[in-house]
């Protein structure tokens, strides 16, 4: 008999991807649970009854003072400690889009806990943009894009700061930016430049790859009827299910 | 003691001279608009915070709240070292910066504020402290001669909106100093007795300094009631009327009593309504062609119609589904931004507001817009006061971005459409998709069940000046410390926690019956709810306000957004309360419904108005009009001068093409439409572009596709959506614009895969004033414009079956205001209808897009091939060309048995792809069909003439398509099709050229016509 997977997805205060995440992980045999912050802050021993916390795209806080910059802030003064025995017991955390930004600005990644080396910002273009993108899957650390590793794989992006930089004049941006290389944290490329992001990076994982944040949306391209063009419309699934079976499996074998 | 923080966000050394697009496009924008080069911009974000004491370490949360420690760093008023800006600024190359400092006006919704204070208040050590905060802009400028003039004519024309806006011009060195914190500082009146026993003259003086609106005969129905009652009214109560009765609420000229008649002479082909007595037209065409429909039809899916905030119906076996469609006109001439914001965002909570509550699924919205290069080319000048058009347009789109994108609903279907008439007043219409459950905890959810003794709760935004008396703003001065009353801001964020809120308290059955406040705020929201329990008394000193201050009359009518107003049974109250809290939104209980037949308000105890329900809502008798239809006494068009116009190059169709494919009705907008995002939710199917992913998805859809499924509906079926408008028309025969409207909007959701026997109708009209007066001699022909359009809406939506399910009209779009010559103008937007349908889409297997998919498809036109007519509509619009009577007519009966079999077709997957032809006919549509691909076509035309084949090529009327199909199914295609107009137009090459005896047209080449706008910042 296969494991049960618990995947708590946040909502509330203006996250708006949580019913296409929940839906992405129910599809591949995982429990899904929106959970409202509010609900999460008050109950937080919910967050330890799931092996996978997903944080989902929107515009948290209206992206005012700097998107998922008050979501973080939130995150961190109301539930630090309680992600931080989440994140040290080795269960899974993906943040998708706005979520991203929240880890990013909550010192989830690249590095957890350490001091923030790296940001997202506007994009070159100056402005959001909802555009489907082709992405390369290099080998890299991170066990949600196992399957997808060194293959191809088009995704929407919708965002306004998908931009990433690193922290510190040139050097260190290059040393940053090496760094992840080395270790394989860089999870997910675009194909061409689309926003202006350093490397071409769309996602990258935390060290272990447990931990994965990505600008496109893979929840928006589990079924082949979601895809851009006409003549791909047809029943089949997405290879983007692959990132959330990927995530499910890890979780049955190993937690 | 206030202490006052003022704190600029600046980048961090590594980032001090990165360079934004925006600054660049600022730049690009003085310099087209306003002849004025600038060397250096550089946009800052300031905010302005009060503390009621000092607070330690300030400067290290103030760091961690509002700066990206990665990027930027905090400046602070409270800074001792001041001297790095200079230092930066002359990193970034000033050697004399100026500054225009932009601040919030007291009392204006101040989003980033709003954010911020929530962020201070997370910090453990700030949670307590008395804090207030107000956002800013300042742009350090350098250029060229640059006097503090200059600055001020660039913040007013570009950077700032003088009613919601402060702009200081002050030096660099100044900015810092003599803080002041925009607060209100009002005081409430008290409510006063209004007496009407005055004469005439006086009575009308009253009406138009409180601007109540109110006719003459209005206000004798009300001295009269208050004779009968033997009391005069209270300020209240009159500002209760003026606002129930305004043509915005009560809808007064569509249940006006209309005689109707025509000249005896009209051109070739328009249809003779002959002698009319209306007895109202939204109940005799609108309504009536539903009832007939219904009855006819007996359509078991047609749930709630005209009755609720949005039509609903049945398209899905789990969910009924619901549609609304708004305008936001006026607001947005005042302001771009703000109105088409607030316009989404309110017809969002239409969708919120309908039975116990619908989700919004998707959003729609169709823009009618001038463009400044058209003044400018043809040096016409405009009138004084009007914003220059293209500034219009850009705040008119982010709005609507920042209205859809932030509330997470998708904007799947729209259109943008151009004519030099809409200068005066921009159209902005705001459609809306929303999904409920069909039953909920045992109960419908379409039912609305408030019941005398429940509460009246009204939840998210406070109540604020905003939208007191909006419509009259010209005569009113802005002071300081009077908030702006005319325009709103959107607060998507509040709107967003308080529509998640509404979802999981109906879900928990914490409520009865809920509804929007929208225009016409408690007044109209509580009395609308209790017109059902017939009586509701409220507390008006209970509601919640932005600031103390308002008089009761204010409380009463204000416009403020993001507000909906709530029936909850006493028991339930506590736990409705306390889930509100739970989530962030704000909740005051504001009186309760009763069923004493009066709307009884008090105000600290003191009753401010008692009205009877009767009279408000059921005593007002109809306004009786006259209708004219003679073209020849159109009013002379406010541009006197001829505008020049291309030769017209016959033959050489290819240049013809492409200036149509670059002009502004037909030209891609996909550089403004990607802005949106039109799949968040995950379930848009048939997106607003399609196409290959190497001509960048670049072709243009025929409707938004939206699957049910992750909707909690059927797995396999959708919905398209889709829209009509053809204003270009209405100058030539405004029956025939609302035919050509509604066959459009059903035709573009029949080509991707709609079920016409399954589709529903919204109409939207836009209308100059149809009420005579000495400024608008030519009202009779405009109201007549008004039936021809209706008696059209009301013949084509019978014969094709399809009931309208709700729709909104506005009446008053037109401006008047002086030249530079000192002459006065009046502009007035040609009638324009948008019509939205809805489409179920049975099975995603029917799902088709425009784009053609395989070499060796078949090319077909369905519909005719129009050689014998002269309407090119777009051509004349560039070129010296004249269409000429008879326009292209629609047998309506015969088209739906048309699209019946175009959908069987589908089904049964003979059909590769589907696109309507539309604004600049066939070469155009099939310029689309084949540019967003690899693929080319030959086209056959041998048979046809040179005359014919420009009209061939050219001429646009209504229900016609390109379809292509398999070659190996067109001879069955071509069977299912016998006794219509069909015609093979050849077929699909690989060569991406578009081939015949007249030209070889390169797809690319199209394209880059098409989207000679990308990359552009408007």
């Amino acid at each position: 008999m296969k494991k049960i997977v618990n995947v708590l997805v946040l909502t509330g205060d203006g996250i708006n991807c949580e019913e296409e995440t929940a839906l992405a992980f129910k599809e591949e045999g995982a429990v899904s649970k929106i959970v409202h912050i509010a609900d999460l802050i008050a109950h937080p021993e919910q967050l330890h009854e799931a092996q996978i916390l997903a944080l989902p795209g929107g515009f948290s806080f209206g992206d005012e003072l700097g998107s998922g910059q008050v979501l973080a802030l939130k995150l961190r003064h109301a539930l630090g400690a309680e992600l931080k025995k989440f994140v040290d017991s080795g269960k899974l955390v993906i943040g998708i889009c706005n979520g991203f930004q929240a880890l990013v600005r909550l010192g989830l990644l690249p590095k957890p806990f350490q001091e923030r080396t790296m940001s997202l910002t506007h994009n070159r273009q100056g402005h959001f943009l909802d555009k489907w993108v082709s992405l390369e899957v290099p080998p890299s650390a991170c066990l949600w894009t196992k399957a997808l590793q060194e293959k191809t794989i088009q995704l929407p992006i919708r965002h306004g700061e998908g931009k990433i930089v690193f922290a510190g004049d040139e050097a260190s941006q290059q040393l940053i930016y090496e760094t992840l290389q080395f270790n394989g944290q860089i999870a997910l490329r675009y194909r061409e430049d689309v926003n202006g992001s350093y490397g071409r990076i769309a996602g990258i994982c935390d060290q272990e790859g447990r931990i994965f944040g990505l600008m496109p949306h893979p929840e928006a391209a589990t079924s082949n009827w979601l895809l851009p063009s006409g003549a791909q419309k047809n029943d089949g699934k997405g290879l983007a299910a692959l990132i959330f079976k990927s995530g499910i499996d890890y979780c049955e074998k190993h937690l | 003691m206030k202490i006052l923080t003022r704190l600029e966000i600046f980048p961090n050394t590594y980032h001090l001279e990165d360079q934004k697009v925006q600054e660049e496009n600022l730049k690009i924008w003085f310099k087209k608009y306003m002849d004025i080069s600038l060397e250096h911009i550089w946009e800052i974000k300031t905010f302005l915070i009060e503390t009621s004491r000092t607070i330690d370490s300030f400067s290290i949360y103030a760091q961690e709240v509002f700066t990206d420690s990665v990027m930027e760093t905090l400046v602070s008023s409270n800074d001792v070292e001041q001297k790095k800006v200079y230092e930066w600024l002359k990193l970034r190359g000033f050697k004399n910066p100026q500054v225009i400092d932009i601040g919030f006006r007291p009392g204006v919704t101040d989003n980033s504020a709003h954010a911020a204070l929530e962020a201070l208040k997370l910090i453990p050590a700030l949670r307590s402290e008395e804090i207030k905060v107000s956002s800013g802009m300042m742009f350090l400028v350098e250029g060229d001669s640059l006097t503090s003039e200059h600055l001020i004519k660039m913040a007013n024309e570009k950077l700032a909106n003088n009613l919601l806006h402060k702009v200081s011009i002050v030096p660099l060195t100044a900015r810092m100093a003599d803080l002041k914190f925009p607060s209100v500082d009002i005081q409430a009146a008290p409510s006063k007795m209004i007496d009407l026993q005055v004469d005439h003259n006086t009575l009308m003086k009253m009406n138009h300094d409180n601007c109540w609106a109110l006719s003459a005969d209005e206000l004798a129905h009300i001295k009269r009631h208050y004779e009968d009652i033997e009391r005069n009214p209270t300020d209240v109560e009159m500002e209760i009327i003026a606002q129930s009765w305004s043509e915005h609420c009560k809808h007064k000229i569509f249940s006006s009593e209309i005689t109707y008649s025509e000249a005896e002479n009209l051109p070739e082909g328009v249809k003779r309504l002959g002698d009319l007595n209306i007895q109202g037209i939204f109940k005799s065409y609108i309504k009536a062609a539903t009832k007939r429909i219904q009855e006819e039809r007996n359509l078991p899916w047609l749930i709630s119609v005209f009755h609720d905030n949005a039509g609903i119906v049945r398209f899905d076996d789990k969910v009924d589904v619901c549609i609304k469609v708004e305008t936001h006109n006026s607001p947005s001439a005042l302001d771009p931004y703000g109105g088409s914001l607030t316009g989404i965002l309110g017809v969002n909570r239409d969708i919120y507001g309908v039975g116990l509550g619908a989700r919004p699924i998707a959003n729609t919205n169709v823009f009618c817009l001038a463009e400044n290069d058209y003044f400018k080319e043809n040096q016409i000048d405009l009138p004084l006061l009007l914003k220059n058009p293209d500034r219009i347009k850009e705040g008119v789109h982010l709005g609507v971005q920042d209205g859809g994108n932030k509330s997470g609903i998708p904007t799947v279907n729209g259109a943008f459409v151009f004519d030099r008439d809409y200068v005066g007043k921009p159209l902005v219409y705001c459609g809306t998709i929303g999904v409920m459950p069909q039953r909920e905890n045992e109960a419908p959810t379409c039912d609305k069940g408030q019941r005398p003794g429940d509460l009246i709760v009204m939840a998210g935004g406070r109540i604020g000046k905003d939208g007191i008396h909006g419509a009259t703003f010209s005569s009113m001065e802005l002071v300081d410390g009077v908030p702006s009353s005319v325009v709103q801001i959107g607060d998507p964020i509040t709107q967003k926690r308080l529509g998640d809120f509404l979802i999981e308290a109906r879900k928990r059955a914490l409520f009865n019956s809920v509804t929007d406040n929208g225009a016409g705020g408690v007044s109209s929201s509580i009395g609308e709810m209790a017109q059902k329990t017939n009586g509701a008394v409220v507390h008006l000193d209970q509601a919640l306000v932005k600031y103390p201050g308002l008089s009761p009359y204010e409380l009463m009518v204000s416009e403020s957004q993001e507000r909906m107003t709530f029936s909850v049974e006493k028991e339930k109250k506590d736990a409705f309360m306390k889930l509100a809290e739970e989530r962030g939104v704000e909740a005051s209980v504001v009186g309760e419904f009763t069923d004493s037949g009066f709307l009884h308000v008090r105000y600290n105890n003191e009753v401010v108005a008692n009205l009877s329900m009767h009279f408000l809502h059921e005593s007002l008798i109809p306004m009786k009009l006259a209708a004219n239809f003679d073209p020849t006494k159109a009013s002379a068009h406010w541009i006197k001068k001829s505008v020049s116009k291309f030769k017209l190059p016959e033959t050489h169709y290819e240049e013809v093409l492409f200036t149509l494919l670059r002009s502004p009705n037909v030209r891609s907008h996909e550089h403004l439409v990607r802005r949106y995002d039109h799949e968040v939710k995950g379930a848009t199917i048939v997106k607003p572009y399609t196409g290959t992913a190497e001509a960048g998805f670049s072709a243009p859809s025929d409707a938004g596709v939206v699957w049910m499924k992750p909707h909690g509906g059927n797995a396999d079926n959708a919905l398209a959506i889709s829209c009509g408008i053809n204003p270009k028309i209405s100058a030539y025969d405004s029956y025939a614009m609302a035919v050509y409207a509604v066959d459009e909007a059903v035709r573009n959701a029949v080509c991707t895969g709609a079920d016409p026997d399954e589709m529903v109708l919204v109409d939207n009209y836009c209308w100059p004033d149809p009420i005579p007066s000495a400024k608008n001699p030519d009202a009779e022909l405009k109201l007549s414009h008004l039936v021809r359009s209706s008696a059209a809406l009301y013949d084509i939506s019978v014969d094709y079956g399809m009931p309208f399910v709700s729709g909104k009209d506005s009446m008053k779009n037109d401006f008047i205001g002086k030249t530079k010559s000192d002459e006065t103008v009046k502009i007035s937007v040609p009638p324009t209808l948008l019509v939205t349908a809805m489409g179920r889409v049975p099975s995603l297997q029917c799902v088709t897009t425009s784009e053609v998919k395989k070499a060796g498809d078949k090319l077909y036109l369905i519909g005719s091939d129009l050689r014998n007519f002269r309407s090119a509509f777009e051509v004349e619009l560039q070129f010296d060309y004249q269409v000429s009577y008879p326009l292209p007519a629609l047998d309506t009966k015969k088209q739906l048995s048309l699209y019946r079999i175009i959908h069987q077709a589908m089904k049964e997957k003979l059909i590769n792809s589907a696109h309507d032809i539309s604004d600049g006919g066939l070469l155009v549509a099939l310029a689309e069909k084949l540019m967003g691909t690899q693929f080319g076509c030959k086209l056959t035309a041998q048979d046809l003439s040179a005359e014919e084949r420009f009209a061939f090529y050219f001429n646009e009327g209504p229900g016609r398509m390109i379809v292509s199909v398999p070659a190996e199914a067109s001879l069955k295609f071509e069977n299912l099709f016998a006794g219509h107009d069909l015609r093979n137009l050849g077929e699909v090459t690989e060569t991406g050229t578009i081939i015949s005896e007249d030209f070889a047209i390169s797809g690319s080449e199209c394209l880059k016509n098409y989207k000679y706008l990308a990359g552009k910042s408007v």
